[in-house]
């Protein structure tokens, strides 16, 4: 099975996306029990990918999902609220704002990246 | 008069919010798959496929009861009953009875355990 991007999923439709969370589960049930009944290397490997897969058919339908209803509440008058704590917090410009001094500093010392012969 | 005041019955409406709470509902992470682990290959465990007509699964340590869907989609096929215990290591193992007219080896070659 090829590995799954979120490229593909993302054109497919919600009962699409779930028989095929439905059948990669199903897989996963499968090599569970090879796995217990001691299977091939090539299975056992498989598991962590088909794991993934499911992971992503998830997020993608979760995306969707709220994409989908921010768009239907756009315009309406009563929408679902955060809670109270998240609506007091700081939003992610005011968290991100540095002082000049501390964005001097920043770039003096920045992140080095190692390269590693091979 | 009575001492005690009671309060009287007044009127009480259902609720009917202008917007769900929630705006979407959660999904069921309990589902079958998330029930049945793995089944079991020990010696103790195939000598129950052999001789008990039973099956031996581990299982999530929250479930309570083991539905007919949940065998149902895993072999097809139907229990008479069922039981649990708890392992040491804190997994949930269950020894399921098949109804007599299904065959525990047929099942345990469906899900590959033989």
């Amino acid at each position: 099975m090829a590995k799954i991007k979120a490229r593909d999923l993302c054109c497919k439709k919600k009962e699409e996306l779930l028989k095929q969370l439905d059948d990669l589960k199903v897989e996963l049930s499968q090599l569970c029990a090879a796995k217990v009944t001691g299977g091939a290397a090539s299975k056992l490997s498989k598991i962590r990918v088909v794991r993934k897969s499911i992971a992503w058919v998830l997020t993608v339908v979760n995306q969707t999902q709220k994409e989908n209803l921010r768009k239907f509440y756009k315009s309406k008058k009563y929408k679902p609220k955060k809670t109270c704590a998240m609506r007091r917090k700081l939003n992610k410009h005011e968290e991100n704002q540095k002082t000049k001094k501390q964005h001097q500093k920043e770039r003096l010392y920045p992140l080095w990246k190692y390269k590693v012969k091979a | 008069m009575s001492p005690t005041f009671q309060q009287p019955n007044t009127l009480r409406l259902r609720r009917q919010p202008k917007y769900p709470r929630k705006s979407a509902p959660r999904r069921n992470k309990f589902d079958h798959y998330a029930i049945i682990k793995f089944p079991l290959t020990t010696e103790s465990a195939i000598k129950k496929f052999e001789d008990n007509n039973t099956l031996v699964l581990i299982v999530d340590v929250k479930v309570k009861r083991l539905s007919h869907k949940a065998m149902k989609q895993l072999c097809n096929i139907d229990i008479a009953k069922v039981n649990f215990l708890i392992r040491p290591f804190g997994e949930k193992k269950a020894y399921v009875r098949l109804a007599p007219d299904y065959n525990a080896l047929d099942a345990a070659n469906k899900i590959g355990i033989i």
